[in-house]
């Protein structure tokens, strides 16, 4: 996932330097959670930048608590990849690990926020 | 016996989260269960107490409490601490595991959750619930007969207490007592005395309507309580009830054999003072014990004007003067006394 000199080709997304493919939900094709997936991504992108903005502001115990939420709800959703780069946020934050680290790591989970596609959601 | 209509099982989540609240909702569907959500420990406490699900789902990391404490209470609480509780954690360290099971967990899923798995131990949860409440409502049932028993009785004697004086409504009661019950059990044997119980409650059942109480108080004797029901009402049932029990055609070793039954009633407005389970009780045995003596096979009503011998009209209603302080008579009672 992370940057490479060139775009490769078929790689559709690049931000911020991290390159990601486009995550799809695993539930997708079951008709009873389409509608619900479609919600929960719509989400995402306000979700991206509310953590960016709390982390500016220094405020890590939001980041924390909005790390942790995704964590709990993104698998369920079908993005297994949401639950990962949250956890690693979480437990960064929770360690207390360096400005860098935690800086890292939400640009992950916030790249990984913004890559993901639903049918039926811009 | 009216036993109680099942309901589609409720589950309640509490978990701070609005995507867990409706996730769970859509995976739950499937097992048509009734979902309902919460977002904090206080809340979800509240819902608790009111609605009393089938099952809480609870989130370990809530904002105000944390999930532990949530079911510390739910366990200390009198009226929700029969609820399964599974927790949501997305903490999976064993010491967590080990702290809910200890406080009263029944289990947990971790987050996020794998729907098959999650809908299996839900299903689990509420297999256990469900044979937990049979249990419960076993030991409220008669053996012999089906109907409800003694315990069950005080238990819905003092709610229906509750419930008629809140709502202004007159609650009804009537004791039957089987006449000459040791004499039917001594000349044909017990289990002919047990077919007669049996048979008895039938009658009893089916001329209740589906909203009275049952009960095989204890021996041969039989209370129904009637719910939202006046003292006229109540005089009917016992007309119907005696002439019920006289139509019961017994045959044994080629004999017929009649029973009857003699009965008391009241109602929570032909009564003074405080209206406890006692004085309810006691009253309608007091007017049971007038039907005793006044020769048994009839019924006779307590009320504000004293005894009252219900239909036949050979007595003239209130010239039977109870006892002053009505007590429970063990020796008496089913004791035929041939005079």
């Amino acid at each position: 996932m992370e940057v490479s000199e060139a775009v490769p080709e078929g790689a559709l997304y690049a931000f911020r330097g991290t390159l990601v493919e486009p995550i799809r939900s695993q539930y997708e094709d079951d008709p009873d959670m389409l509608e619900l997936v479609q919600g929960f991504a719509a989400d995402l992108p306000g979700r991206a930048q509310e953590i960016e903005s709390r982390l500016d502001a220094s405020a890590l115990e939001d980041v924390q608590r909005l790390a942790h939420q995704l964590k709990g709800a993104g698998g369920g959703y079908g993005f297994p990849q949401i639950t990962e780069a949250a956890a690693t946020l979480e437990q960064a934050i929770k360690e207390g690990s360096g400005e860098n680290v935690i800086k890292d790591r939400t640009r992950v989970l916030c790249d990984t926020l913004r890559a993901v596609t639903v049918s039926g959601v811009p | 016996m009216t036993p109680d209509v099942p309901n589609p099982n409720r589950v309640l989540v509490i978990d701070d989260s609005e995507f867990i609240h409706k996730l769970v909702r859509v995976r739950l569907r499937k097992e048509g269960l009734e979902v309902r959500a919460e977002y904090s420990g206080r809340e979800g406490l509240e819902r608790s107490l009111e609605d009393v699900p089938d099952l809480i789902l609870l989130d370990v990391d809530l904002p105000d409490m944390d999930g532990f404490e949530v079911c510390r209470r739910l366990k200390e609480n009198q009226t929700t601490r029969h609820i399964p509780v599974i927790f949501l954690t997305g903490n999976v360290t064993t010491e967590a595991k080990v702290r809910g099971l200890d406080l009263g967990a029944v289990d947990y899923v971790t987050k996020p959750f794998d729907d098959v798995e999650l809908r299996a131990r839900v299903r689990a949860a509420l297999r256990t619930k469900r044979l937990q409440d049979i249990l419960e409502q076993q030991s409220y049932l008669d053996a012999l007969t089906g109907l409800w028993n003694r315990a069950y009785l005080n238990h819905r004697v003092e709610a229906e207490l509750k419930v008629s004086s809140r709502y202004g409504r007159s609650l009804g009661i009537v004791i039957g007592d089987i006449d000459h019950f040791k004499n039917l059990n001594d000349t044909y044997g017990h289990l002919f005395g047990d077919v007669v119980l049996q048979s008895l409650a039938e009658v009893f059942r089916v001329q209740a309507r589906q909203s009275d109480i049952v009960t095989r108080y204890g021996g041969e004797e039989f209370v129904l309580l009637l719910t939202d029901t006046q003292l006229e009402g109540a005089m009917g049932l016992c007309e119907r009830l005696g002439a019920a029990v006289e139509e019961r055609l017994f045959v044994v070793r080629d004999e017929r054999v009649t029973v009857t039954a003699s009965f008391g009633v009241t109602t929570t407005e032909e009564l003074d003072g405080e209206l406890t389970p006692e004085a309810l009780l006691g009253a309608a045995d007091a007017a049971l014990y007038a039907s005793k003596q006044g020769g048994r096979n009839c019924s006779h009503a307590k009320t504000r004007e004293g005894f009252v011998r219900i239909g036949s009209g050979d007595v003239p209603p209130g010239t039977f003067e109870g006892p002053e302080t009505p007590k429970r008579r063990s020796k008496d009672r089913g004791t035929p006394t041939r005079s």
